[in-house]
C-alpha cells in the first residue's frame, strides 16, 4: 500500500520516516516536559506543573508496585520517559498520515526509492504507475523502533541482574533443576520479543485499520472516528504496559525471591 | 518483516539522549521542587506539633495561675472578713468601756455633790445651834419659857432646814 523512503548506509537499512518521526516524537516529548517544567514552584505550582508532578507519582507508583521502592528510584526516570515517548509515539499516527506520491522514479541521497521497474509492476498491477511513500507516522509501527526500546530495557534489567544480584542471577537459570536451564533461556528470549512485538502489533495494526477504514471514503467517517478513539486508548495502555512490563523485569532481577519461577 | 537497523540504533541512541536531556533539563529540577515541598511539608508539620504542644503548655501555665489567683482572692476576702469582724468586736469592747468609765464617773460626781451638801448642812447645822444657844442665853427664861423658846427655834432651824 504504501512505500517507505529506506536508504543505505554502510548496509544498514535506513527507514527515513522512522528517523523523521523518532526526531519528532523525542523533540514534542522534550518541549512538552520543558514547558511543563519551566515556571517551577515549591508552593504554588501551575497546572502544567501539577500535570508533570501527576506523571512523576503515577510513575512512582507504578515502580512501587513492582519492586522495592528504595531500589525502584532509580528507574523513576526511566519509567517516566519510557511512558512519554511511547505514548507520545503511538498519537502521532492517529491524526494524519503524510505520504508522497511519486508518478516517476525517485532518488534520495544517492539510493533508489522508487524504482521504474517498481512502478512498472504497479502499473502492470493497478493499471497505472503512481507510488505512495509514507512519511508521517507513528515510529512505534515498525518493528526496528520497538525492538529497540525492547533490547534496552531487557538488557539493562540482564544488566543490573548481574551487576547486582549476581548470584541469585545466575542461580535462578538453574532452578527448580538444571533441566529447566532451556525453558529459562526461552523465557529470556520471548520476553525480549514479546515485549518488543506487542507493542509493535498494537500500533501497526490501528494505522494498518486506519488507513484500510480511509478506502470506504464517505462510509468511513463514523467507524475512522471510533477507531481513532479506540487507538487512543490502546496507545495510552500500550505506553503503560510496556513501562510496567520493564519495570516488572527489573524488579525480578534486581529482587533476591527464593521461590522465582 | 524485517527489521530496520537503522531506525533500530538511531531509536537507542535517540531514547538515551532523550532521557538524558529530560533529566537534566525537565525532571531533575521538577525533583529537586517536589523534594523540596516534601522537607516543606515535613517540617511544617513538625512546626505546627511544636507550636500545638506551646499551646497546650500555656493554656495549662494559664490554668494554674488563674486558680492560683482564685485562691488569693479567697484568701484576701477571709482576711478581710475576719479583720472586720474582730474590728466590729473591738468597737463594741471600747464602747463598753467607754459607757463604763462614763457611768463611774457620773456615779463619783454624784457622791461628791452629796458629800458637799452633807458638809454645808453640817456647818449650817452647827451655826444655827451657836445662834439658838446665844438666843436662850440672852432671855434668861424660865423653865417653861425657855421650853417655849426651844420649841419655837428648833421649829424656825426646822423651817429653815
Amino acid at each position: 500500500m504504501h512505500d517507505s523512503p529506506t536508504i543505505y548506509v554502510f548496509g544498514l537499512s535506513v527507514d527515513l520516516s522512522n528517523v523523521l518521526m523518532i526526531v519528532v516524537a523525542s523533540v514534542i516529548v522534550f518541549v512538552l516536559a520543558v514547558i511543563g517544567t519551566r515556571k517551577l514552584s515549591v508552593e504554588n505550582p501551575g497546572k502544567l506543573q501539577n500535570f508533570m508532578e501527576w506523571i512523576v507519582e503515577f510513575v512512582s507508583n507504578l515502580i512501587a508496585s513492582t519492586m522495592d521502592m528504595k531500589k525502584g528510584k532509580a528507574f523513576i526516570m526511566l519509567g517516566i520517559t519510557l511512558i512519554m515517548y511511547i505514548f507520545v509515539a503511538n498519537m502521532l499516527g492517529l491524526p494524519f498520515a503524510i505520504t508522497t506520491i511519486h508518478e516517476e522514479p525517485f532518488e534520495l541521497f544517492g539510493t533508489e526509492i522508487i524504482s521504474q521497474e517498481y512502478l512498472n509492476e504497479l502499473e502492470a498491477k493497478k493499471g497505472y504507475a503512481e507510488a505512495h511513500i509514507l512519511w508521517w507516522k507513528s515510529p512505534t509501527a515498525s518493528l526496528g523502533p520497538t525492538m529497540a526500546l525492547a533490547l534496552l530495557v531487557i538488557t539493562l534489567s540482564h544488566y543490573l541482574g548481574i551487576t547486582r544480584n549476581t548470584k541469585h542471577y545466575f542461580k535462578h537459570y538453574f532452578q527448580p533443576s538444571p533441566l529447566f536451564f532451556p525453558i529459562h533461556v526461552i523465557e529470556q528470549a520471548s520476553k525480549l520479543l514479546t515485549i518488543g512485538m506487542r507493542l509493535f502489533g498494537n500500533i501497526f495494526a490501528g494505522e494498518m485499520l486506519i488507513a484500510v477504514i480511509l478506502m470506504a471514503s464517505y462510509w468511513g467517517i463514523v467507524p475512522l472516528m471510533a477507531w481513532q478513539g479506540f487507538s487512543v486508548f490502546i496507545g495510552a495502555i500500550q505506553a503503560f504496559v510496556f513501562t510496567i512490563l520493564t519495570m516488572v523485569y527489573i524488579g525480578q532481577s534486581i529482587t533476591h525471591e527464593e521461590n522465582h519461577g | 518483516m524485517h527489521i530496520d537497523f537503522g531506525s533500530f540504533f538511531i531509536q537507542i541512541a535517540a531514547f538515551i539522549l532523550l532521557l538524558l536531556l529530560l533529566k537534566k533539563y525537565a525532571f531533575g529540577p521538577l525533583f529537586e521542587v517536589m523534594e523540596k515541598r516534601r522537607q516543606h511539608v515535613l517540617s511544617e508539620i513538625s512546626t505546627a506539633e511544636e507550636n500545638r504542644q506551646e499551646a497546650a503548655s500555656l493554656l495549662k501555665e494559664q490554668e494554674e495561675s488563674l486558680q492560683k489567683s482564685r485562691n488569693e482572692a479567697y484568701q484576701i476576702i477571709e482576711q478581710a472578713k475576719q479583720t472586720s469582724v474582730r474590728q466590729a468586736e473591738e468597737i463594741v469592747d471600747n464602747a463598753k468601756a467607754e459607757v463604763a468609765r462614763l457611768k463611774e464617773d457620773a456615779l463619783k460626781d454624784i457622791e461628791n455633790e452629796r458629800s458637799k451638801a452633807a458638809e454645808t448642812l453640817r456647818a449650817q447645822v452647827g451655826a444655827m445651834s451657836i445662834m439658838i444657844a446665844a438666843k436662850i442665853i440672852e432671855q434668861n427664861l424660865n423653865e417653861k419659857e425657855q421650853k417655849k423658846l426651844v420649841d419655837k427655834y428648833l421649829k424656825e432651824v426646822g423651817g429653815k432646814l
